[in-house]
C-alpha cells in the first residue's frame, strides 16, 4: 500500500475496461450503471472507502460503450486517474432526483437503447426509466460476469499479493494457538498482522472457529480453546481491491484424540487430491461437487468453490446450485478459492481453503501455508 | 455485558443485559402494524441490516462482495409472529436466535438465476401468489428474472415499513448499541495512547482492530479514518462542491508531530453499529488557536443539545447550530449535521442534508431516536476541529451515549 490513495495501475485499469467494453458490445449494452463496489472499481480503477456488509443500490459509476468514458460518483478527485476528468465526477447526494439529473445528462446525447445495471432497488426501478426514457433497463450482470470471470495477468498478480497478506495473518494467528486463548483474541491477532502489512480490510471477519464436535464446543462456550480442540482458521483480505484467502485447521495439543483427528486429516488429504484434480482447464465447476461424492464425503452447506478477483467473484460452486456449477467452465485465468471440508460428528471438522489458479497446464495452488503433520505433530507444507 | 452502568443507562432505564427475544417480539409488532397500515402481506428483506432487524440474527459482516453472495434473507409475514430466515449461518443462528425449524431455512443465492428460482419456489410455499409483497433490494439476477419473480414492476418498496420501524430504539436495542460504543471507546483509548510521530495510519488501524476483536466486537464495519487535516483547504483534494474533501482513505502514510487528525470509525456488536469521531494532534498539544476551534465546536454541540428533545424538528437542530456561526452551516455539505445510528453506521433520521430545509422542517424527532451530532469547525489557515457525539432523544431532552474525552483539547 502506498502513502497516498492511488488509482489502480494503468495496465490493470485499461485491460479491465477493455474487457468490460467488449462484454457490453457482446451483450448489446450502451451504458452500464454500476452500484456494486467491485464493479465500480473494475471500470474506474478508483479505490473507495471500505464498509462491511451489503449496500443499497446507487449509481456509483457509469461506463459508456460508445466512448469508453467513465462517470464516477466521487465528491473529490483523490485516487481518480487522468482518464476520468473532473467534469465526469458527481458528488454524493441525499436526494435521489439529483442522481436522475446526472444520469439524464450522461444519456442526453447518447440516447441509449439498452442500459445494464448490476443491481437494482424498488426506488431505482422507478427512477432509471426517467433518466433514460425509451431505453430498456436490463440486468447487466451477465456482461460483467463475462468480463470479470477470467483474470488478466495483472489481476492474477494482485490476487497473489493479497493471498500473501492473508497467509501472513494466518501464520500470526496460528502461532498464538494454545490452550486458553479465545477465538476473538486470535481474530484480533490476525487483524493486527494484516493491518501491520498495510492492508486494513478483511474479506471475512469470521476468522477463527473451534470446530471440535458439539460436546466439547459447548464446554468451551466462552470461545476459549482447550487442549484437544480443533480450530479452523479462515483468513481473507481485500488488498488493493483484490481478495486473497487461505484457510487451515489446526489441532491443539492433540495427544489424546490424535487417532481420530489424524483420521480426519487423512480423509481431508484424499478429498483434496480429488478437488485439485477437478481444477483442470476446461473442466466444469460441477467437477468439484463430484469430487466430494467420489471421496465419499458429504457436501458442506457452504460454497466449496468461489471466485477470487476484484472483490468476491463468480463462480459460486455450491451443492444448492447444481445447474450453475455444471454450466461453469474453469477456463485458464479463473482463480478459485477451493474448500475441502470433512466432518466427523463425534470429533470435529477439518476445513482448509486453497486459492487455485487455473492455468493452461493445470491448477496452480497460490496459497502455501503449512498444514498440521499428523505423523510428526508439527507443521508440513 | 461489561460496560459499567452509568448515568446514561440509568436515565434511559436500560437493562443490564438485553433480552433478544423481547427485542424481536417488539420489533415484530411494530413491523406488522406498519405492514397492515400499508397493505403489505409479506416483506422480503435482503439488506444485512433489515434482516438483522426482522430476525434478531447478527453475524460477522464480510466484505461487500462476499456479503452480496452469502447473504441471509428474511421474510416477514403479516399473519405470523415469527419471521423466516434463510441463512448460510444456520448452525450459528439456531443457537442464538430462537427460530424453529419451520422458520429457519438454508441459504439462498440471489445473485444467481438458479438461486432466484429456488427462492421463488420457497417463497411460494410461504405466501399465496395473490399476496402483496414489498422488498428492500433487488439483485441483478432478480432484476433479470423480474417477469417471473415480481407480480408488479417496479416492485413495492419495503423502506416505507422498515424506515419508520427502525427509527425508534427500544431499551434492549440501546443496550446493544451502548455496548458497541463502549468497545469502540476502549479500543480508541489504546490507539490514542500509542499515537506517536512516525506511526503509520495503518498501524493505528492494526491496534484498533486487534483491541475491538479482543473486546468482543462482532465485526469492524468501516476502514478506520485517520485523516491528516492540512492548515489550508487548498492542500486537500479538489471537490465537486468546493467544500472539504473528507473522509479520505488511510494509507501507510507516517504521521508527523503536530499533525491534526480527524478520526472516524465504527464497529458492530449484536448487529448494532457504533460511531466514533474525535480530533487528535500527533505528539503535541493544540495551539491556542486550535483550542479556540474546539471551544467553538463545543458551543455548536451545546446549542444543538439544548434544543434536542422529542417534538422538535431537524430544522430546529440545524438552526441552533447555524446561530452559533452567524448563520453559516457548520457541517460538510456532502454530509449532514447529524445522522441516525443503529443497525447501519448512518441511517435515518438525517439532519441537514441536501434534501433541504423543508425536508428538515417535516422531520420531527421522537423519543428513542438516536442522533449522532457531527459539526465541523474549519478555520482556514489553521486547520479545523471535528468530533461526533451520540445522543438518544427523550421526551424532555437528550442523553449522551458517548463517553470519551476531547483530549488533547481538554474538556
Amino acid at each position: 500500500m502506498a502513502t497516498e490513495p492511488l488509482p489502480d495501475p494503468k495496465a490493470l485499469r485499461h485491460a479491465r475496461r477493455e474487457r468490460a467494453l467488449a462484454a457490453m458490445e457482446a451483450h448489446d449494452l450502451d451504458l452500464l450503471v454500476l452500484g456494486r463496489v467491485a464493479n465500480i472499481r473494475y471500470v474506474s480503477g478508483v479505490p473507495v472507502l471500505w464498509n462491511a456488509g451489503t449496500r443499497p443500490f446507487g449509481p456509483g459509476a457509469v461506463l459508456v460503450r460508445a466512448t469508453g468514458e467513465v462517470h464516477l460518483m466521487s465528491t473529490w478527485d483523490e485516487g481518480v486517474p487522468k482518464e476520468i476528468p473532473r467534469d465526469h465526477l458527481y458528488g454524493i447526494t441525499w436526494n435521489p432526483m439529483n442522481y436522475v439529473a446526472v444520469l439524464e445528462r450522461i444519456g442526453a446525447d447518447l440516447r441509449p437503447h439498452r442500459v445494464g445495471t448490476d443491481a437494482m432497488s424498488p426506488l431505482f426501478a422507478q427512477l432509471l426509466p426517467m433518466a433514460f426514457p425509451g431505453a430498456a433497463i436490463v440486468d447487466g450482470g451477465p456482461a460483467l460476469r463475462d468480463a470479470r470471470r477470467v483474470k488478466t495477468s495483472e489481476e492474477v498478480d494482485a490476487i497473489r499479493a493479497a493471498v500473501a497478506v492473508a497467509e501472513a495473518g494466518l501464520a500470526a494467528a496460528v502461532a498464538e494457538l494454545r490452550p486458553g486463548v479465545s477465538e476473538r483474541e486470535l481474530t484480533g491477532v490476525f487483524m493486527d498482522a494484516m493491518a501491520t502489512r498495510g492492508v486494513t480490510t478483511p474479506a471475512t471477519q469470521d476468522v477463527v472457529r473451534i470446530s471440535t464436535a458439539r460436546g466439547a464446543r459447548e464446554a468451551g462456550a466462552d470461545g476459549r480453546v482447550r487442549a484437544g480442540d480443533v480450530v479452523a482458521f479462515d483468513a481473507g483480505v481485500v488488498a488493493d481491491g483484490y481478495t486473497g484467502e487461505a484457510g487451515r485447521t489446526w489441532p491443539v495439543e492433540p495427544d489424546g484424540a490424535a487417532g481420530a483427528v489424524g483420521g480426519l486429516y487423512e480423509r481431508w488429504e484424499r478429498l483434496w487430491g480429488r478437488l485439485l484434480a477437478a481444477c483442470r482447464p476446461g473442466a466444469v465447476g460441477s467437477g468439484l461437487l463430484d469430487a466430494y461424492k467420489a471421496a465419499g464425503e458429504p457436501l458442506p452447506r457452504r460454497p466449496i468453490g468461489r471466485g477470487l478477483g476484484l472483490g468476491f467473484d463468480d463462480p459460486v460452486i455450491v451443492g444448492d446450485l447444481p445447474e450453475t456449477a455444471a454450466n461453469e467452465r474453469l477456463d485458464p485465468g479463473v482463480v478459485l478459492l477451493v474448500t475441502g471440508c470433512v466432518t466427523d460428528d463425534r470429533v470435529a471438522s477439518v476445513i482448509a481453503h486453497e486459492a487455485v489458479l487455473i492455468t493452461p497446464d493445470g491448477p496452480e495452488v497460490l496459497s502455501g501455508s503449512p498444514f498440521w503433520n499428523r505423523e510428526r505433530g508439527g507443521a508440513t507444507t | 455485558m461489561s460496560a459499567a452502568p452509568t448515568d446514561a443507562a440509568r436515565t434511559l432505564g436500560l437493562p443490564e443485559h438485553p433480552d433478544p427475544a423481547r427485542m424481536r417480539r417488539e420489533r415484530g409488532v411494530r413491523l406488522r402494524a406498519a405492514m397492515a397500515d400499508k397493505g403489505i402481506d409479506a416483506l422480503v428483506l435482503l439488506s444485512n441490516s433489515n434482516v438483522t432487524y426482522a430476525t434478531g440474527a447478527s453475524w460477522p459482516l464480510s466484505d461487500h462482495g462476499r456479503g452480496n453472495v452469502e447473504r441471509p434473507v428474511a421474510v416477514v409475514l403479516a399473519d405470523d409472529d415469527v419471521p423466516h430466515l434463510f441463512t448460510p449461518f444456520a448452525a450459528d443462528v439456531a443457537t442464538r436466535v430462537d427460530l424453529d425449524d419451520g422458520h429457519l431455512h438454508g441459504p439462498t443465492y440471489l445473485d444467481v438465476g438458479e438461486g432466484v428460482a429456488a427462492f421463488a419456489a420457497a417463497l411460494g410455499e410461504l405466501v399465496p401468489p395473490t399476496a402483496t409483497l414489498a422488498i428492500d433490494d433487488v439483485t441483478g439476477a432478480m432484476h433479470g428474472a423480474r417477469e417471473t419473480f415480481f407480480a408488479e414492476w417496479p416492485p413495492r418498496s419495503a423502506s416505507d415499513v422498515m424506515g419508520p420501524a427502525r427509527l425508534i430504539k427500544t431499551p434492549d436495542e440501546l443496550t446493544y448499541l451502548r455496548h458497541g460504543l463502549w468497545i469502540t471507546e476502549q479500543a480508541m483509548a489504546d490507539v490514542q495512547a500509542r499515537l506517536v510521530p512516525g506511526a503509520r495510519q495503518t498501524d493505528l488501524t492494526a491496534t484498533f482492530l486487534h483491541r475491538v476483536f479482543e473486546l468482543g466486537a462482532e465485526a469492524n464495519v468501516l476502514d478506520p479514518i485517520w485523516q491528516v487535516m492540512p492548515d489550508r483547504q487548498a492542500d486537500l483534494p479538489w471537490t465537486t462542491h468546493g467544500d472539504l474533501a473528507c473522509p479520505l482513505l488511510s494509507t501507510e502514510r507516517r504521521l508527523e508531530r503536530g499533525d491534526v487528525l480527524w478520526v472516524d470509525t465504527g464497529i458492530s456488536f449484536g448487529g448494532f453499529h457504533s460511531d466514533f469521531g474525535r480530533t487528535w494532534v500527533v505528539g503535541a498539544g493544540p495551539t491556542d488557536r486550535r483550542r479556540a476551534q474546539h471551544r467553538r465546536w463545543c458551543d455548536i454541540n451545546d446549542a444543538v443539545v439544548s434544543v434536542m428533545r422529542a417534538g422538535v424538528s431537524a430544522a430546529d437542530l440545524t438552526a441552533a447550530a447555524k446561530a452559533v456561526c452567524g448563520g453559516d452551516r457548520p457541517w460538510m455539505s456532502h454530509f449532514y449535521l447529524g445522522h441516525g445510528l443503529g443497525l447501519d453506521s448512518a441511517e435515518a433520521p438525517y439532519v441537514g442534508t441536501d434534501l433541504g430545509e423543508s425536508y428538515d422542517r417535516r422531520l420531527v424527532l421522537e423519543a428513542g431516536t438516536v442522533v449522532v451530532i457531527e459539526p465541523v469547525v474549519w478555520d482556514e489557515g489553521h486547520s479545523g476541529y471535528r468530533s461526533e457525539n451520540v445522543f438518544v432523544v427523550t421526551d424532555d431532552g437528550c442523553v449522551s451515549l458517548t463517553d470519551y474525552p476531547y483530549d488533547p483539547y481538554g474538556n
